[in-house]
C-alpha cells in the first residue's frame, strides 16, 4: 500500500468521522422528564444535583440541607457552586449532553425567555398547584411574573435583587433621602468631598451601568420598553436619565470610578469612602455585619427616588433532562415553604414571600423592621431590565452605549439612539 | 508503504482527531445558523455570518482595538526586553538570582496579573493611585483613551520577561568574531550594536515579535478581569468579542465566522513575516 492510498483512506475516515459528529451534534437529545409531582417525604427518594451561584444566599440554602433531610431523609441534594460568569455556560453545555448533569438549577431572570425557547426547562404549573398549602399567590407578584412565558410558569423565585438606595446614617439622615432624581443629584453633590464621594457607582460598561442606570430611567418616569414591546429609549425621560446620572459621576462618585462594578462601589461604601450607592437591597444585611467595615451596623436601605427599581431575580426551575424531577421538586418545594422561607430569611436570605417580611419571628431575629419594610416596598414597584429573548445580549449592548456617553466619547443623544437601535436589532433576529 | 511514511501515521491521527477535527467542525459551522440555545435546530445559511461579520462595525473597532494593543505591547516589549537583555548579557554577578527574579511575572495566571491590576490601579485602593495622589496627580488609568494603553502595559509587565529570556539567548549565539573584529577597526559601541549586533540577532527578533505577537492577540483575560471591553467598547478586543458572541450569546456560528476571519489575516501576516525571515536567512 502506497503513502498516497494511505493518506486518502485516512482523510476519508476523517471526513465521515466529521461528518458523522456534525450530524450528532444537531441532534443531542433532552429528553423530557416531567415526574409524577409526588413528593410525599414517605416515598420520595433520590440524588438532586444542584448548580447555584457563589453567593451568600446559597450558603443559607447550603445550611439548611440537614432540616431537609429531617423531612427527606432519602433525598440526597448535593449542590455546586459556581461564579456567576460561569453559570449560563455551564448550564448550556450541560443541555447539550444526552446525559443529565443537573437535576435542578437556578436562573437568572435574563435567562428564563431563552431557556424555554431552547426546552432546556420544563413547565412547572401542575407542580405547583399539587402542593396543598404551599400558597404561590404569596410571592411578591413581581418576581413571579419573571417565571411565567405565554402564562406558564417555569419555576418559583429562589431569591431577588431588585435595587435601592442604601445610605450611611453617619453621613446622611433620614429626612435627606431623596424622593426624586434632581434631589438625589443634589444631595450626592452636597454630600461630596475630597475624602469622600457622595454616591458610589457602578458604571462599568455592560450589565453593571444597565442596572444602575435603569433606576434612574425609572425614577425619571422612563421605560425600557413601550407599550408596544419595542425599546423606548430614544425619549425625554431616558435623556434626563442619563444626563443625571453622567452628572451624578463627573460631580460626586469617586474619582476614575469608570470601571468600577458592583463590589467596587460596596467596598468604597464600607470604608466610609462614599455616602450612599444604589445596589442590592439585601447589601444591608452585608453592610451592617458587625466585621464589615468601620460603619457596620450604621447602613439604612430606602426606596430609589421616584419609588420604582430595576428588579433582577433567579428562579428554581427543573431541567427537561432532570434525573430525578420529583425529589428535585420536593426540595423546592420544600424551601420555597412559607416556615422554611422564615428561616431563610431570618439567616439573610433575600425576600421572596410577602408574608416572611411581616413575621414576627423574622421582624425580632432578621434585620430591622424598616428593612423589611423597605423591601416590600421596593418589591411592590419593581420591573426587570429585560424582556423576551436574548436579554443578556440587550442588557450588554444598552451598557456599552450607556458607558460611552458616561465616558465623554458619545453624545448623550447618540447613545440613547444607539441603545434604542441596539434593542430594536436584537429583537428582529 | 515505505516505513519511515508509515511512522507518521499514527502522528497524523492524532493531529487530524485533535486539530483537524475541532477546526474543519468550526469552520462548517460558521455556514450554519447553529446557536447553542436553538434546540438543535441547524439551518446552511451559506455565507451569511461572513457577509454579517464583515459589515458589522464592532468587528472592525475590535480588530482595531486588537491591533492597537498588539503594536504598543510588542514595540514596547521589543525596546525593553532588547535593553535588559543587552544589561544581563555584561552582567558579572548574581545572574542566576536576576535572570529567575526576572521571569516571576511570566509564572502567573493571566487573570491573576488582570485582577491584581485592577486592584492596583483602582483609586480607592491602589498603590499607584495613592503615590500619583501624594505627588497632587490624578489619573484614570481605565479612562476614554487610556484604558487600552494601560492594558497593554499590564502586557509589558508580564511578558517582557519572555522577550528578555529569547534576545538574551540570541545575544549569547551570536559569534565572538565580527563583534571583536569590528572594535579591532575602531567602531564605538553604538556602531557595533546597529551595524553588526542588531542583524545578527534579527532572526530571533523575529521569531521574538511573531511570537509575542501571536500571543498578544489572544488578550482575553486582561480585559476580562479589568474593563470588561469598555469604557463602551473602546478595550474590547477581537477575542472578548468572539467570546462574547459564541459563549454569552451562544451564537456559536457567527463567532466562528469572526474566529476564520481574524484566521485568515494573522496567517496573512505570519507569511509575510516567514518570507522576510527567509530573506533574512538567505543574506
Amino acid at each position: 500500500m502506497s503513502f498516497t492510498t494511505t493518506a486518502r483512506r485516512l482523510l476519508a475516515g476523517f471526513a465521515a468521522l466529521s461528518l458523522g459528529a456534525v450530524a450528532l451534534a444537531g441532534c443531542a437529545p433532552a429528553t423530557t422528564e416531567a415526574g409524577t409531582g409526588n413528593i410525599d417525604p414517605a416515598t420520595t427518594s433520590g440524588t438532586v444535583r444542584i448548580l447555584m451561584e457563589d453567593v451568600p444566599d446559597t450558603d443559607i440554602v447550603m445550611s439548611l440541607l440537614p432540616a431537609f433531610n429531617e423531612v427527606y431523609a432519602d433525598v440526597d441534594v448535593q449542590i455546586e457552586k459556581l461564579p456567576y460568569d460561569q453559570m449560563k455556560d455551564k448550564l448550556v453545555a450541560s443541555f447539550q449532553s444526552p446525559e443529565p448533569a443537573y437535576d435542578l438549577i437556578v436562573i437568572d431572570n435574563s435567562w428564563v425567555n431563552d431557556f424555554v425557547a431552547a426546552g432546556f426547562i420544563q413547565p412547572m404549573d401542575a407542580q405547583i398547584d399539587a402542593v396543598a398549602d404551599y400558597d404561590a399567590g404569596d410571592f411578591f407578584s413581581s418576581l413571579t411574573e419573571i417565571t411565567k412565558v405565554d402564562g406558564v410558569r417555569y419555576g418559583v423565585p429562589f431569591y431577588n435583587y431588585a435595587l435601592g438606595y442604601i445610605y450611611n446614617t453617619d453621613m446622611v439622615s433620614e429626612d435627606q433621602v431623596p424622593t426624586s432624581l434632581d434631589e438625589l443629584v443634589t444631595l450626592s453633590a452636597s454630600l461630596t468631598e475630597p475624602d469622600r464621594a457622595g454616591l458610589a457607582m457602578q458604571p462599568q460598561t455592560g450589565y453593571k451601568i444597565m442596572e444602575e442606570w435603569t433606576n434612574f430611567l425609572y425614577s425619571a418616569g422612563g421605560s425600557i420598553y413601550g407599550a408596544d414591546g419595542k425599546a423606548n429609549l430614544n425619549t425625554p425621560e431616558a435623556k434626563a436619565a442619563l444626563e443625571a446620572y453622567i452628572e451624578l459621576y463627573n460631580n460626586s462618585a469617586p474619582k476614575n470610578s469608570l470601571n468600577w462594578a458592583f463590589d467596587d462601589a460596596f467596598r468604597s461604601v464600607s470604608s466610609g469612602g462614599a455616602a450612599a450607592m444604589v445596589s442590592y437591597n439585601w447589601n444591608l444585611a452585608a453592610l451592617n455585619q458587625p466585621d464589615s467595615g468601620p460603619y457596620a451596623g450604621k447602613f439604612k436601605l430606602a426606596v430609589m427616588p421616584g419609588g420604582k427599581s430595576a428588579l433582577g431575580s433567579w428562579t428554581w426551575a427543573l431541567p427537561v433532562n432532570s434525573a430525578a424531577p420529583d425529589a428535585a421538586w420536593a426540595f423546592t418545594a420544600w424551601l420555597t415553604s412559607k416556615e422554611v422561607d422564615v428561616q431563610r430569611v431570618i439567616l439573610g436570605g433575600a425576600a421572596i414571600r410577602e408574608s416572611s417580611m411581616t413575621d414576627p419571628a423574622v421582624l425580632s431575629e432578621g434585620f430591622g423592621a424598616d428593612y423589611y419594610a423597605a423591601v416590600t416596598e421596593i418589591l411592590a414597584n419593581a420591573a426587570p431590565l429585560t424582556q423576551g429573548l436574548m436579554g443578556d445580549e440587550m442588557i450588554t449592548a444598552v451598557g456599552e452605549a450607556l458607558n460611552a456617553a458616561v465616558s465623554g466619547t458619545m453624545s448623550v443623544d447618540d447613545a440613547l439612539a444607539q441603545a434604542n437601535e441596539a434593542i430594536n436589532t436584537i429583537q428582529s433576529r | 508503504m515505505q516505513f519511515k511514511n508509515a511512522m507518521m501515521t499514527p502522528l497524523l491521527a492524532v493531529m487530524a482527531v485533535a486539530v483537524g477535527f475541532p477546526l474543519l467542525y468550526s469552520f462548517w459551522l460558521g455556514f450554519t445558523s447553529y446557536q447553542l440555545v436553538s434546540g438543535g435546530v441547524t439551518d446552511f445559511v451559506g455565507l451569511d455570518n461572513y457577509i454579517r461579520v464583515l459589515t458589522d462595525r464592532e468587528y472592525w473597532v475590535s480588530m482595531s482595538a486588537t491591533a492597537s494593543y498588539v503594536m504598543l505591547s510588542v514595540a514596547f516589549e521589543l525596546i525593553i526586553g532588547l535593553t535588559i537583555a543587552l544589561a544581563l548579557q555584561s552582567q558579572k554577578w548574581f545572574k542566576n538570582f536576576t535572570r529567575s527574579f526576572l521571569l516571576a511575572p511570566m509564572f502567573i495566571t493571566p487573570i491573576a496579573v488582570g485582577l491584581m491590576f485592577r486592584f492596583f490601579l483602582n483609586d480607592q485602593l491602589g498603590a499607584i493611585p495613592h503615590y500619583l495622589d501624594q505627588v497632587g496627580l490624578s489619573y484614570d488609568f481605565f479612562g476614554a483613551g487610556r484604558a487600552l494603553i494601560t492594558l497593554a502595559f499590564i502586557d509589558v509587565w508580564q511578558w517582557t520577561p519572555f522577550m528578555v529570556l529569547l534576545l538574551l539567548a540570541g545575544l549569547e549565539s551570536i559569534p565572538k568574531q565580527p563583534l571583536e573584529a569590528a572594535r579591532v577597526d575602531g567602531a564605538n559601541r553604538f556602531y557595533i550594536f546597529r551595524r553588526v549586533t542588531l542583524p545578527m540577532l534579527s532572526p530571533i527578533l523575529i521569531v521574538a515579535i511573531l511570537l509575542r505577537g501571536l500571543d498578544a492577540l489572544k488578550v482575553f483575560e486582561y480585559v476580562y478581569a479589568t474593563t470588561r471591553g469598555g469604557p463602551g467598547i473602546e478595550t474590547k478586543t477581537i477575542q472578548y468579542l468572539t467570546y462574547q458572541t459564541g459563549i454569552s450569546y451562544f451564537r456559536l456560528s457567527e463567532a466562528s465566522a469572526m474566529a476564520f476571519i481574524l484566521l485568515v489575516i494573522v496567517m496573512g501576516v505570519i507569511v509575510l513575516l516567514f518570507r522576510r525571515l527567509e530573506r533574512v536567512n538567505i543574506r
